[in-house]
């Protein structure tokens, strides 16, 4: 008896130990986590990190220098490409290791091994749409270049120096809440993120709710409501540009191409994501002579930053701009000589393809007359806390069926538009050498460097917009863009006819370009590539034209530019969408029939400058409007619980305010009366008012866009206090400023070419991906404001700049 | 004694070692020249207590308490000023917590089964 309590307390001791040692579903290993030494407060970073550092690495060819200036953007300084590169993974990892591991495990499915079961259905989604295989396929490519396969192995060179010379107590601080470790990283790695890029931008598809569309309504509706170019349009290569070039044969559109559906599942309406402009103004319109070039890619804005930002310096190129954690070289940037930007084109390079198997085996499927046979992939998904588990996808020859009949998560939003029994065809699967697309802009001294750079590029497809010192501007949209019959891909299509298959590419030479035009300035915002004249089909429906008009409407105007008349464009509030039906909707409602409230609210929408600015209350009163304007007039015929299908675009329901105010469309189908324009508009003004009024009290202070739009910056794996505060910000997605409540400009860059380029930019964060370091969000607030920062262009490591605040030097070991 | 035994050769230890190594240390300690059980569980409580409150200080004051202050929002800490002084101090406690249980744990074994020997 007298053992028994010594027993009992030791095994209570140990006990605790082992407990708090343990991640308790959600609850990290709270004694490790909380431990001085070694847990999370290792992570706190001092204010004070001017640091001179000396590095011996093995791997190394020679010496490098790194400058890090008070932003702690590094300025590296090597030899060669070799030892550039590798110093370029080395720091990127200080700075973002967790972010580039977890990027990397969500695109390629591996979310489960460290988070457990609640990530399969990511994780199989990840695995079913064929990431990891289209990763491998561009190793394979990438691989064969000799010059890029040793920029991709330096790079990762670089990262696993960095993860070696790590303790546990040493990683980034998610870790230690997720409690996993980091594993070494590979040149897949890089792969899965760059082909991520393409599952963020270019895999949207609409085939599936539009399938549905015909089927219900019949290609009467269908070409009225959604036409295969809008009622107002720019397009990217100004009207009236010549095309320089001997098109190909185009294919011609089979009898019937189009299949039926069996839809069984409901969706939501498609959001209007992505916001980037660019644009560049030659030396003709600027107060310099040279050139100025502006940037702002639009994304899901998360922390750490999506961006890196680096100026790389060798023999062979002196370049600065942001890169991706995770991929060498520089994505958005300038040299001496030239700057480039990128904004995404939306054309249609993914399509699905019905499959029709020969049994429940899935080993056969009909196509061009005969059985094929299907390719399987089996994938193991690791689950941490739990077995295994295995799941095999079947490939045809147009890619992987996604779904078989019945395999999809009910619940699971990113698979919503995704039929079952269909095999996807996606451009994402090719093996591609973007990087060389890249590496080449790096270093480019001219035009024709432009040319020959982006003629390796292939996916997710962008407007290169680039110019030089030598006074070239020009724009490109450009990526592998599959020759197809035209509306190839607006409906779901038959995957036994090969007239149904992508019939090889647009020559690279012969997507839509223009140098130099008269008007002295190029532009994009995801509208239209071309017009009606470029002889290839690209989509049918782009981005609305109502940021790129915007953007046009002003540069026509402006002589004598400089860098602040740029900074402001980008921040413009200023909608062109209101400007088109704002007093439409105003003259049409019978404000006899409005209440106290709801005309006091009236007159300020009336008065309203159609600038979204964070502080004007017309502009929440006006959106929220529109939006359930839009759901008065489609949801009773488009919005069917059993059959997922969408709304026609923005652009069409403009047109039909405006141009056809008796339509039918206008009546709810639903009521027993008949309603028109007049009478949607009225209600739905009395319904967004009653919301406002619902959420924020009567007409005051709380209704501004600012409030009501809530913007801020969430962390990336959505951890509570690691994300931004709220923003009091201006904008709208039909402004040029198309920050949304979390989507928004990524970077902001703005390059003046001259002797010396003189460049500013900014994005919504930092440096450092750690919360506990101040350079975690030390961006945030100039981001907020609308201000941009020079950006400290070196010429040469021995310049000296009161803004350089650390220094580490590489030596090789 | 027994208290600033358990704070330096845990204070030295850390530096190389995981945080449980607090366990068999304090439990050593207490089994070799604990007094009482209940001075032993305060012993070893207060020797980590403050070795802990003082490790995360010196990690937190120069840094602002800027993490401390996410990590109090991350695990849900009612919303003050003083967020990180609560962090600081749950993370004494609970290190103090498990050196005092076994310090506790050693004292009873010198007790029962080595016998008194005062």
């Amino acid at each position: 008896m007298k053992a028994l309590k010594p027993i009992f307390t030791l095994f209570l001791a140990v006990s605790l130990t082992f407990a708090l040692n343990h991640k308790w579903g959600n609850i990290p290993p709270l004694a490790k986590f909380l431990d001085p030494f070694q847990g999370f407060w290792k992570n706190a970073e001092s204010s004070n990190t001017s640091l001179e550092l000396n590095l011996n690495l093995a791997g190394l060819q020679s010496e490098v220098n790194v400058q890090f200036d008070n932003q702690r953007i590094p300025h590296i300084f090597a030899s060669n490409n070799h030892d550039l590169y590798f110093v370029q993974g080395f720091v990127t990892a200080r700075d973002r290791l967790w972010q580039m591991d977890f990027q990397t495990r969500f695109a390629s499915g591996r979310l489960s091994e460290v988070i457990g079961p609640k990530a399969l259905d990511i994780d199989r989604f990840q695995r079913r749409m064929g990431m990891t295989f289209g990763a491998e396929n561009m190793m394979k490519t990438m691989m064969a270049d000799p010059e890029i396969a040793d920029m991709m192995n330096a790079y990762a060179e670089g990262i696993n120096a960095y993860i070696q010379s790590l303790k546990p107590e040493d990683y980034p601080i998610e870790f230690k809440i997720l409690d996993y470790e980091p594993e070494n990283w590979t040149p897949l790695n890089s792969a899965l993120l760059l082909k991520m890029m393409s599952a963020t931008l270019a895999s949207g598809s609409d085939e599936f709710y539009m399938s549905n569309i015909l089927k219900k309504y019949g290609t009467e509706v269908m070409k009225d409501l959604f036409p295969d170019y809008p009622y107002r349009e720019e397009p990217i290569i100004p009207v009236g540009t010549a095309w320089n070039f001997k098109p190909i044969p185009r294919p011609n559109a089979p009898a019937d191409a189009n299949v039926g559906t069996n839809a069984s599942i409901r969706t939501k309406q498609k959001e209007e994501g992505i916001g980037s402009n660019n644009w560049a103004v030659s030396g003709k319109k600027t107060v310099s002579g040279y050139p100025i070039l502006a940037n702002d890619p639009h994304l899901d804005l998360t922390l750490p930053a999506i961006w890196y930002q680096i100026q790389l310096i060798n023999q062979e190129q002196n370049v600065y701009g942001v890169s991706i954690p995770g991929a060498p070289g520089v994505i958005i940037g300038f040299n001496q000589k030239v700057a480039w930007g990128v904004t995404n084109v939306g054309s249609d390079v993914l399509d699905w393809y019905q499959i029709q198997f020969k049994d429940q085996s899935h080993q056969y499927y009909w196509y061009n007359n005969q059985w094929q046979a299907t390719k399987q992939r089996i994938e193991t998904i690791q689950v941490r806390g739990a077995q295994a588990i295995t799941d095999t996808v079947y490939y045809t020859h147009h890619g992987p069926v996604v779904y078989l009949q019945d395999q999809k998560p009910g619940n699971f939003a990113k698979a919503k538009n995704i039929p079952e029994g269909y095999a996807l065809r996606w451009i994402a699967h090719e093996g591609s050498n973007d990087v060389r697309t890249f590496y080449l802009l790096n270093k480019a001294n001219n035009y024709d460097d432009y040319r020959k750079a982006l003629s390796y590029y292939s996916a997710p497809a962008q407007n290169f917009l680039f110019a030089t010192v030598d006074n070239d501007i020009a724009i490109t949209p450009n990526g592998y863009f599959p020759l197809k019959w035209k509306g190839q891909g607006k409906f779901l299509l038959d995957g036994a006819n090969p007239a149904n298959e992508w019939q090889g590419r647009i020559p690279a030479d012969q997507n839509p370009t223009v140098k130099n035009p008269e008007r002295g300035f190029v532009s994009s915002a995801n509208q239209f590539s071309a017009d009606p004249t470029y002889p290839y089909y690209l989509h049918w429906e782009f981005s609305g034209y109502e940021r790129g008009k915007r953007i046009n409407d002003r540069l026509s105007k402006m002589n004598q530019i400089t860098v602040d008349s740029m900074r402001n464009l980008q921040n413009d509030n200023y909608s062109i969408f209101a400007e088109n039906v704002l007093s439409a909707f105003v003259n049409r409602v019978n404000t006899a029939k409005l209440n106290n409230q709801e005309r006091n609210a009236f007159n300020v929408v009336s008065k309203w400058n159609k600038f979204y600015d964070a502080k004007e209350i017309g502009a929440s009163i006006f959106e929220i409007w529109q939006k359930l304007l839009a759901k008065q007039i489609w949801e009773d015929e488009f919005g069917d619980a059993n059959i997922p299908m969408r709304y026609p675009s923005r652009d069409r329901t403009v047109q039909l305010i405006l141009a056809e105010p008796q339509s039918k469309w206008f009546d709810n189908v639903k009521t027993p009366q008949k309603e028109g324009l007049n009478d949607v508009l009225l209600s739905s003004y009395k319904l967004s008012i009653d919301s406002l009024t619902k959420k924020y009290g009567p007409m005051s202070e709380k209704w501004q866009w600012g409030h009501v739009k809530h913007s801020n910056v969430p962390h990336l794996a959505k951890i509570a206090g690691f994300g931004s505060k709220t923003l009091f910000n201006g904008g709208s997605k039909t402004s040029v400023n198309a920050l949304s409540e979390s989507n928004g400009p990524s970077w902001k860059m703005i390059v003046a070419l001259g002797k010396e380029p003189k460049a500013y930019g900014v994005f919504p964060g930092g440096q450092s991906g750690n919360p506990g370091s101040f350079y975690y969000d030390d961006m945030l607030d100039t981001w907020a404001e609308g201000r941009l920062n020079e950006l400290l262009y070196l010429r040469s490591k021995d310049q000296s700049s009161e803004r350089i605040i650390s220094t580490w030097k590489f030596t090789k070991k | 004694m027994l208290f600033i035994l358990i704070l330096f050769v845990s204070l030295i230890a850390q530096f190389f070692l995981p945080w449980g190594v607090i366990t068999p240390i304090a439990f050593a300690l207490a089994a070799w020249n604990g007094q009482s059980e209940k001075k032993s569980f305060w012993n070893g409580f207060s020797a980590i207590f403050i070795l802990w409150v003082c490790m995360a200080l010196f990690r937190s004051l120069p840094n602002e308490n800027l993490l401390a202050n996410r990590v109090a929002q991350m695990l849900m800490l009612p919303e003050s000023d003083f967020n990180w002084l609560i962090l600081v101090l749950i993370t004494g406690l609970l290190g103090g917590l498990v050196a005092g249980t076994a310090a506790l744990a050693g004292a009873a074994f010198k007790k029962g089964f080595f016998g008194r020997r005062r």
